[in-house]
């Protein structure tokens, strides 16, 4: 009896230590989607060969060729500069937004949501316009930006 | 969970069918060992000693309980907790106080004149506290780049400090636990809680994750705490 009055505790500490192991399943931050059409027939999506990157990064797209991409919006600040590489020419678009910060759960902590976006392009080389078709980043479900070229 | 109360069930079927023939015992044998009575006051040594090793942790909690009959009680804690919370990407501290207060029944059979005690137990809980969201860094998917999954751009981190005062929480425990007698009146005692939630206070864009007395809140609304008590019962007179 007083021997188990010692083991309980020890028990109870390894029991009681034991981490929760679930890992975040829900939705994370929203990804920027992105698709590109054809300039001259405005419903019908467009392939380039694609190189994407950020100043100062790593090349997120290395020459794929793709009519739809998603990026990363930088949580640290209220714009991201992507450079967009199509053959030799390369164009800016600088997408600005607003950063709402959202408590998931747990596991998942906070996400943030982007609002009020809009995206300009200070180079026109290849892409001949931008338009947002929703500037409510919340989801990954539909497209944010449409690329004409 | 009706698998468990099932369990109870027969946990007290037998326990009534052995004080019954324990009174047949007695009837036919002249020694009757009488039980003390009177109420037993202790502290929970635990927390002070965890509070002791991790700065993060402060708490202290005060029990008592009284023999009612041979082998039932009623029981009660009061507590405080302190405590600082480091998750993946957020940090919070909860500071709140806590009594809770339900029914022990002994399931040990003691030798002679000996009073220790096996229990299992109810209890009620409640806790009035309040949560503050210290910081936070915001959680993204990694980018995968030649083979390697990273982030792209470094989350931002907010020095939030967001204040929830309070805050309420109640809940229903089963305890386990044990008492020794290990000088005249004077008991060690080990238990532990598996609580359920019953309801909690909601907060704006947060969530109470730790509930002082309660413990760490899982996702199924559950939480386990324990204790480890050292306490004197008070003899106020023997039957």
């Amino acid at each position: 009896m007083k021997g188990f009055s010692i083991l309980f505790p020890v028990l109870m500490l390894i029991f009681g230590s034991c981490e929760n192991d679930d890992f975040c399943a829900e939705d994370t931050t929203p990804l920027l989607i992105i698709r590109l059409y054809d300039k001259d027939d405005p419903e019908t999506l467009k392939e380039a060969p694609l190189i994407v990157w950020a100043d100062q990064k790593d090349t997120i797209y290395s020459l794929s060729l793709l009519d739809s991409i998603a990026l990363p919006l930088n949580t640290n600040q209220e714009q991201t500069v992507y450079q967009f590489s199509s053959t030799t020419l390369v164009d800016a678009i600088d997408f600005s937004y607003l950063r709402e910060d959202l408590f998931v759960s747990e596991s998942c902590g906070f996400i943030s949501i982007f609002k009020n976006l809009t995206a300009t392009s200070t180079t026109d080389n290849w892409i001949d316009r931008v338009e947002i078709s929703n500037s409510t980043v919340e989801n990954e479900t539909a497209a944010h930006v449409k690329i004409y070229h | 969970m009706s698998k468990s109360i099932i369990n109870c069930c027969f946990l007290l079927i037998v326990l009534c069918s052995q004080a019954q023939t324990e009174k047949t015992a007695a009837a036919n044998d002249s020694i009757v060992y009488k039980k003390k009575y009177g109420v037993r006051l202790g502290v929970d040594l635990s927390k002070p000693l965890i509070g002791a090793y991790n700065a993060d942790f402060t708490g202290y909690e005060m029990v008592a309980d009284h023999r009612l009959r041979r082998d039932l009680f009623v029981a009660g804690e009061l507590g405080y907790v302190e405590k600082t919370s480091q998750e993946d990407t957020f940090r919070f501290s909860t500071r709140g106080s806590y009594l809770s207060a339900g029914v022990n029944l002994n399931a040990y059979k003691n030798w002679l004149e000996m009073d220790n005690e096996l229990y299992f137990g109810f209890r009620y809980g409640f806790s009035r506290f309040s949560q503050t969201l210290e910081e936070y860094s915001i959680f993204q998917r990694g980018v995968s780049i030649d083979g390697k999954t990273a982030a792209y751009f470094e989350s931002a981190t907010e020095q939030a400090s967001k204040n929830f005062d309070q805050q309420y929480a109640h809940w229903a425990s089963f305890v386990l636990g044990l008492k020794v007698e290990t000088f005249k009146n004077l008991y060690l005692g080990a238990s532990v809680n598996f609580n359920k939630l019953i309801h909690v206070s909601r907060i704006d864009n947060f969530k109470n994750l730790y509930i002082p007395g309660f413990g760490k809140v899982y996702v199924t609304n559950t939480g386990i705490s324990f204790n480890y008590t050292l306490s004197y019962r008070i003899p106020l007179y023997q039957k």
